[in-house]
């Protein structure tokens, strides 16, 4: 006979502890996708208590980029969310470039604001799909992931990378346009509306799907605000924060689009504001494509600033010097220190710089939209049961390398 | 003191001075090629141009686009002045910074740019270059001339330290003026003008004499190259210690550049100082540099000429104690080193007061050909520190030495360094002591006389300092870390003491630095 049943035979009941249990979710666990580590204290599959441990990803991304030259933190960059790369490249330039008190022309504006859509559209794509395979729905996964790799495929084609592009520049990008870039991504447009549709009629009708996310992990406005949140995860409480609409940059004032938002700040409006930013995002590289230049020089006019021609560097002593200076030293930043905030993937991406005037970054702060989203993931969490972490902690798409740096 | 302003800045200057002298003085660059604070004025580079704009402006007439009307109409644009040659005077308004100065300075780089060869890539001076700092900084605009660039020699040996490239070259007349001026010897000058403009050798003469990597020095581009430094090390791998020249008593001082992957030094650069060398230094004491990679002793040995072995350095240690003891005090000759440090020396001369012994030699070079520029005749840096550390003792020559082990009144030796004017030979009475122990971080002929030998670290790992022939002490930190097991000579005399039962009360630098002070009171 086993201990257990002797000890049921001797007194004709068993007393259940009932203290609450602590339980260790991550860091090496398959829901915790970005390496994070939950401490749950449960009462039977109720939350009581819960400890959001992030660090685990931490890589000294700041530090590093202080040994470096300016141009040489884009890698890190493309490291942060690495989701949606592009946008994390073209805010770091844009914090360069603040300091350094240049824009860049026209046409590489237009340029930048397509890439970085269409980053947003593969992020979205991709939290929104995992979000569905991690309830079961593993087609609509399959289906997002496919039209993900078709925007891949004109990053592809436009970077020489799908992922980590590592394209942006300071005063411009690494290469202009190819030629067939407005009729590639044309051409895309049409499948990336079908494929939202098709989501939505795989999923908003479905009972498990509806369960699992409305009502679930709901995080209220004030919630939202004193956290700090921004991007989807405040939006879906109903504030209309972003920072392409607020505080416009790039060419962003001249499009016409909407920041969708949502009232109760659940799981649902959260996938739901994702799945029409996609769409809004879309309004805006069809109305970029149509004002975006043809020609015209996508690069600043500086060899100071900017790599000089290749055949030039070869051919002539300023372009060497010019070259030789940029790459031993560095492009020079002005004394000084600047904020410098994108709309990113995930919310406010921002960028704190101090430059010593050096041709090394003297100081980098990454604001990571993450941080403060994931902050607010207790708030959701709690009071819920085991089983919504995974629904609620895949809707805020926490991103480690972002979150820790 | 009378003053004027510059970019704002209000600079106080001495009566006689000029912009640019005065603004160096407080630290601000004014961008220059051609003027240098240690040599007169040329003016020739007209990179440092500058406007007053106080007083009476002067203006130059000139043609300006005009849009409106799309031609050249006749304007004025204000005359600029070199500030090198400026003398400034009180109450001077100077700008080095306005549009007028900027397009200037822009103009200036542009056309000493114009036929310079696409060299970085292969040039020594590429990372430390003026006319690429001042590309970067004044310039910023790529080629116009697009017409093939006048060509002229490379690679000219101009004598046997020093590489001509004329198409490097920009003129600026830095190496004629440090010939004439500082070695007092007009070897150099230039030819023919413009395009055609390079510099030439006098007439049947090379570039051969003591002061010539001096315009390598000087030379603010790559157009001097000397033929040690050439094509050996790149400079942006080269960190920088500041150390003082060993080569002679007069101390100057220098900035040793040596490569922190390799642990090695490539090249030493005179290091300004108003009281021992200005701005110079003579070539055999930029030379000296080669000395911490070349025949150094890394392990301790004994016996004699074949029948020398390498020994575990404490065995050594030991065995050096062993045949110390075993000679008389009064018997024991204590050789102190005008090549080493002060340091050294001292822990030296208070192991031989530990031990009673009172017969103080001092080995040091046999002097060179000196001048009254800056090489001393004596070629040791560190006679007089060693004589410090000697309490002021009169130290006997090591031809003394000799002759006091021939008559038999010396029976053991101790012998700090490797530098001796005597040869091996002379040294002969020596070999047949039993009791001759070296402590040397090269070879050399007392070491080779000696039966122990242990090895110390060299000048360039090591901290200490000098006394020169001005009796100023001149410190310095050690830039390298030593080879493995190799410590300073003050600290193996330290393991020496101990093995022989002595207490020297000194543990660490600053111990023995104490009783440095105390010599130098007793000394006064």
């Amino acid at each position: 006979m086993e201990p257990a049943d002797e000890l049921l035979n001797d007194q004709a009941s068993l007393e259940l502890d009932a203290d609450p249990m602590r339980l260790n979710m991550g860091p090496s666990h398959p829901a915790m996708h970005g390496t994070i580590r939950m401490v749950m204290d449960l009462d039977g599959e109720n939350l009581v208590n819960l400890d959001v441990q992030p660090g685990y990803l931490h890589r000294g991304f700041e530090k590093s980029c202080e040994r470096g030259t300016w141009a040489q933190v884009f890698p890190y960059a493309d490291r942060l969310n690495y989701v949606s790369p592009m946008l994390n490249n073209v805010g770091w330039s844009l914090a360069v470039e603040k300091l350094l008190g240049i824009e860049v022309p026209e046409r590489c504006q237009y340029y930048r604001v397509v890439l970085g859509e269409l980053s947003r559209i593969a992020d979205h794509f991709t939290c929104n799909g995992a979000s569905a395979m991690e309830l079961g729905a593993f087609t609509p996964f399959l289906w997002l992931l496919k039209v993900r790799d078709w925007v891949w495929d004109i990053l592809e084609r436009e970077t020489g990378a799908r992922m980590t592009h590592s394209f942006g520049r300071i005063g411009g990008m690494a290469a202009p346009p190819t030629p067939n870039f407005k009729d590639d991504v044309r051409q895309l447009i049409p499948e990336l509306f079908k494929v939202v549709k098709e989501t939505e009629i795989m999923l908003l009708r479905n009972r498990i799907f509806l369960d699992r996310m409305q009502g679930v992990g709901v995080l209220t406005k004030e919630q939202a605000l004193s956290y700090g949140c921004t991007g989807p995860v405040a939006r879906s409480t109903g504030i209309p924060y972003d920072v392409r609409k607020d505080h416009p940059y790039l060419v962003y004032d001249r499009f016409d689009f909407d920041v969708p938002i949502g009232e109760d700040g659940d799981n649902w409006d959260r996938f739901m504001v994702r799945l029409e930013e996609i769409r809004q995002s879309i309004r805006i590289i069809e109305q970029a494509l149509e004002q975006m230049p043809d020609d015209g020089p996508v690069n600043v006019d500086d060899p100071r600033i900017v790599y000089p021609d290749k055949q030039d560097v070869y051919t002539t002593i300023e372009a060497t010097i010019a070259h030789f200076k940029l790459v031993m030293e560095g492009l020079r930043v002005p004394k000084g220190e600047v904020y410098s905030f994108t709309e990113g993937g995930n919310g406010e991406l921002g960028f704190h710089i101090v430059s010593d005037g050096s041709g090394t970054p003297y100081r980098v702060r990454v604001r990571p939209p993450c941080w403060y989203n994931l902050a607010a993931a207790r708030e959701m969490l709690l009071g819920g049961m085991i089983a919504d972490i995974i629904p609620t902690f895949g809707s805020v798409n926490m991103i480690g390398g972002e979150c820790d740096r | 003191m009378p003053k004027f302003t510059l970019d704002g800045k209000e600079i106080s200057f001495e009566p006689g001075e000029t912009v640019m002298q005065a603004a160096w003085r407080e630290g601000i660059e004014i961008p220059h090629y051609c003027w240098h604070p240690g040599l007169s004025i040329a003016a020739n580079c007209r990179m440092c141009l500058v406007q007053v704009e106080s007083g009476r402006q002067m203006a130059m007439p000139q043609l300006a686009f005009d849009e409106s009307k799309g031609e050249y109409v006749p304007s004025t644009k204000p005359k600029l002045q070199p500030a090198c040659q400026l003398a400034a005077a009180d109450e001077m308004v100077v700008s080095s910074t306005n549009d007028e100065v900027k397009a200037a300075q822009a103009s200036v780089q542009e056309f000493l740019l114009l036929n310079h060869p696409v060299d970085c890539p292969i040039c020594d001076q590429a990372g430390e270059c003026k006319l690429q700092d001042y590309y970067y900084e004044h310039q910023g605009s790529l080629k116009r001339k697009l017409t093939e660039p006048v060509h002229k020699p490379k690679g000219v040996r101009f004598g046997p330290t020093i590489v001509y490239d004329a198409e490097r070259c920009i003129m600026c007349t830095r190496c004629i003026r440090v010939c004439d001026e500082v070695a007092k010897d007009h070897v150099l000058d230039m030819r023919e003008r413009g395009n055609k403009n390079e510099i030439i050798l006098a007439p049947g003469r090379e570039l051969d004499h003591k002061y010539t990597l001096m315009t390598e020095h000087v030379c603010p581009v790559g157009a001097l190259t000397s033929s040690d430094f050439r094509f050996k090390a790149r400079v942006w791998f080269l960190k920088s210690g500041e150390g003082v020249c060993t080569g002679c008593a007069t101390g100057c001082n220098t900035h040793v550049d040596y490569d922190p992957r390799y642990g090695k030094v490539y090249r030493l650069r005179p290091r300004d100082n108003q009281d021992v060398n200005q701005f110079w230094m003579c070539d055999d004491g930029m030379m000296t540099y080669t000395r911490q990679a070349t025949d150094r002793v890394l392990t301790a040995t004994s016996g004699r000429g074949e029948d020398r072995l390498p020994l575990a350095e404490r065995e050594a240690i030991a065995k050096a104690a062993e045949q110390l003891s075993s000679v008389d005090a009064s018997k024991l000759a204590i050789v102190l080193s005008a090549q080493n440090t002060t340091e050294d020396n001292l822990a030296l001369a208070k192991l031989g007061s530990a031990l009673g012994a009172e017969r103080l030699y001092l080995a040091a070079l046999g002097g060179w050909e000196g001048d009254d520029i800056l090489r001393s005749d004596d070629n040791n840096p560190n006679r007089a520190g060693a004589s410090l550390a000697a309490g002021g003792a009169a130290l006997k020559p090591v031809s003394e030495l000799i002759a006091d082990v021939q008559s038999g009144e010396v029976q053991g030796v101790l012998a700090l360094g490797w530098a001796s004017a005597e040869k091996l030979e002379e040294l002969a009475p020596l070999v047949s002591l039993d009791a001759v122990v070296s402590l040397t971080s090269h070879v050399g002929a007392l070491p080779a006389a000696a039966e122990v030998v242990i090895p110390i670290a060299d000048i360039f790992e090591i901290e200490g300092s000098f006394i020169n022939a001005q009796g100023m002490a001149q410190s310095f930190r050690g830039v390298l870390s030593a080879p493995a097991d190799i410590e300073p000579g003050w600290q193996k005399i330290g393991e020496l003491a101990k093995a022989l039962g002595k207490d020297l009360g000194f543990t660490n630098l600053d111990g023995l630095r104490k009783g440095l002070s105390d010599a130098a009171e007793a000394a006064q």
